[in-house]
């Protein structure tokens, strides 16, 4: 075992992240060799989360750009500061400057909104650039950002060049509704990231959620462990099974019971055909069995 | 330094794991010796992560890499337990019986002594069956050229999508800032004409999955002619074929001769004539090609009557994973023609909820009359 995967794995359960091998490992290579990480799995697993916590780790900025469908490259690198160029222009019009003069004055720096891909190449230390849901983003979007991942400068063509002088670490994570172009795959190294382990769930709900005794984390855990193995449309991610265990933890609950497992489904469940099939008899077993499995 | 034998190990994997159709390049070698040189080689497990961060294995391919990691790793060498490949099937797996050449007298050999029988079924393929098809009901040439002028004439409405990515634009559109500041720099600062931009255009991407058994046959063919034609138009267009098994007929879907390419797909698929599995075979779609051919964009057409001799649970559950991830699904049942049907077969019931628009396809006409949903 090398002792610097293990210093990760243990700077990130200092940063209240539970991790396990094959993260800790991605990350210290990551670093290590200076490449981009792709981040895929299920909702809800923990993949934004992860560079948040390296940002921690690092000790660094963590500057983040959303995608969505329809973003160019425009919105995520940086933007004219229009109104405040026209004001300058009006404002200079009385006084008959000379043009080039004002020209050169609008298209500085001050005019320039910086937006998050510019500013992650312009920190004077290397951040961490979380590119979130980059599978929402297609692939005009994609060979674009390829581009600034191989070079890491931008050429605007007022001001020139800008080259990063502390190429920031990136993170991209992916739900898998579209399939990565392979260009960028190949540019970055790839971590997939399942449902957690029984034991690994449960520890990261005594994390999370400290009000929940052993007893109730220990039950929650295998009642949603025993939910994925269903067939659902949308399994329920740790992010799901925290939000459910502070919900039952709100009610008082010490323990699994029917009554309350039901009002509070709907924490776990977001399908109304998923939320169908879990009722009655399948949701009482489900209860029991994970009641007598908690029992030690 | 790389110690030899690790980059050697490293390339023996990365060989062994392309044989076995998990895509691993060169860069992804060299990335893997990279990452191995940062991790402790002894333990073997470690190797092992690393190894398949760097390489950049896909979730699906894991059980094929461990698998060849721990053979190379311990010295082994690889066997070839994939078939080789063949240009016929194209990397297709198949799990049992091949389906015949080009060449009909070499097909009835071949099928001969290498076709799979399925519990008590007597294989319907013969040589007598093959020359029966050269003849192809409902897509005679006058037909086929019918569709294609259609076609042609579609081809620009076909490419009316609108992506949400703005592009300039000539006309109408919304106001880009940018580009009318620029153009102001030539009116001495005064924006005199405004510069637009507008939605882009987007061709939808499709995928047809077609019926292939007995009943089927001559709807099947229709519908695969009207599925070359429409790939000269929309080129990201994926055709299987299905009826026991799942068959990818893309590849071979020539747009220039669509005639030709006809009577090549009607000896691909074999025919075993007794009835359908689709639940297996659209499971097997789901299985192996949803995640890669089909996302928001993508309009899966199924052609099928809906009989299937298999377990309904499975052809409900993979309508739900394909309608789920599918902009649109259509389905196709030729028995529609008839006024009087009722969709009542179970298969068919099973799968209507999931189903955007049912409809029947069985001629120029009613082709054309499809288009319009294939866009929308």
């Amino acid at each position: 075992m090398n002792p610097e995967i293990e210093a990760v794995l243990e700077a990130l359960e200092r940063e209240g992240y539970v991790a396990d091998l094959p993260i800790a490992t991605a990350l210290h290579l990551a670093v290590g060799m200076g490449k981009p990480l792709l981040i895929e799995g299920d909702a809800g697993v923990g993949k934004t989360e992860i560079a948040k916590v390296l940002a921690r780790v690092l000790g660094t900025e963590l500057i983040r750009l959303q995608c969505y469908e329809g973003i160019d490259s425009q919105t995520a690198l940086y933007e004219w500061n229009y109104p405040r160029q026209m004001l300058h222009l009006k404002a200079a019009e009385g006084r008959g400057q000379d043009p080039e003069r004002l020209e050169a004055s609008i298209f500085s720096r001050e005019y320039l909104l910086e937006r998050p891909l510019l500013r992650a190449i312009t920190r004077p230390a290397a951040p961490v650039l979380l590119v979130d849901e980059i599978d929402r983003a297609d692939d005009g979007f994609e060979a674009f950002l390829l581009e600034l991942l191989s070079e890491f400068q931008v050429s605007v063509p007022e001001l020139g060049t800008i080259r990063a002088e502390h190429p920031p670490h990136v993170v991209l994570t992916s739900n898998h509704t579209r399939e990565i172009g392979d260009a960028l795959r190949r540019r970055c190294l790839y971590l997939y990231i399942e449902h957690p382990s029984l034991e690994k769930e449960v520890r990261i709900i005594r994390a999370k959620v400290p009000r929940a005794g052993e007893g109730l984390a220990g039950q929650a855990g295998r009642f949603v462990q025993a939910l994925r193995e269903r067939p659902l449309a949308k399994p329920p991610g740790v992010a799901e099974t925290l939000d459910w265990t502070e919900a039952l933890v709100r009610l008082r609950a010490t323990a699994l019971e029917p009554e309350v497992v039901g009002q509070t489904l709907g924490c776990l469940l977001k399908d109304r055909r998923d939320l169908a099939e879990v009722r009655g008899e399948a949701l009482l077993s489900l209860v029991e069995r994970a009641r007598a499995e908690a029992e030690p | 330094m790389m110690d030899d034998s690790t980059a050697a190990r490293v390339a023996r994997l990365g060989r062994a794991l392309r044989e076995e159709q998990v895509g691993v390049s060169l860069t992804d070698e060299i990335d893997g010796a990279r990452a191995l040189s940062l991790v402790d080689l002894a333990d073997l497990e470690e190797a092992r992560r690393a190894l398949r961060i760097a390489l950049k294995v896909k979730h699906p391919a894991w059980a094929v890499f461990d698998r060849l990691f721990d053979t190379v790793w311990r010295g082994g060498e690889t066997s070839r337990t994939a078939p080789p490949r063949r240009t016929l099937t194209h990397g297709t797996e198949r799990r049992g019986g091949r389906f015949p050449r080009w060449n009909p007298a070499e097909a009835a050999i071949e099928s001969e002594t290498e076709r799979e029988t399925p519990e008590g079924e007597v294989p319907g393929w013969s040589p007598a069956a093959l020359f029966r098809r050269a003849v192809l009901p409902g897509c005679s040439p006058p037909e086929l050229r019918a569709l294609q002028r259609i076609l042609a004439g579609w081809a620009r409405r076909l490419a009316t999508l609108r992506s949400r990515r703005l592009v300039p634009s000539p006309g109408r559109g919304l106001v880009d800032p940018r580009r009318s500041l620029r153009r102001a720099a030539r009116t001495g600062g005064e924006v005199v004409s405004l510069a637009r931009r507008r939605r882009a255009l987007e061709v939808p991407r499709l995928v047809f999955l077609c019926d292939t058994s007995g009943s089927m046959s001559p709807h099947a063919r229709f519908l695969l002619a009207f599925a070359l034609a429409l790939k000269q138009v929309a080129r990201r267009t994926e055709v299987f074929a299905f009826s026991t098994t799942l068959v990818r007929l893309t590849p071979w879907v020539v747009p220039a001769r669509l005639a030709l390419t006809l009577e090549r797909l009607s000896v691909q698929v074999p025919d075993w004539g007794g009835g359908t599995r689709i639940g297996e075979c659209l499971a097997e779609f789901a299985e192996r090609h949803l995640d890669r051919l089909v996302d928001g964009r993508t309009v899966v057409v199924i052609l099928s009557d809906g009989l299937d001799r298999g377990d309904i649970a499975v052809l409900r559950s993979a309508m739900r994973r394909i309608r789920a991830r599918a902009r649109k699904v259509i389905w196709l049942n030729p028995l529609l023609r008839d006024p009087r049907y009722r969709p009542e077969a179970r298969g068919m019931e099973a799968a209507l909820p999931f189903v955007d628009h049912f409809a029947a396809v069985h001629d120029a006409a009613s082709a054309e009359r499809l288009l319009p949903h294939l866009v929308a």
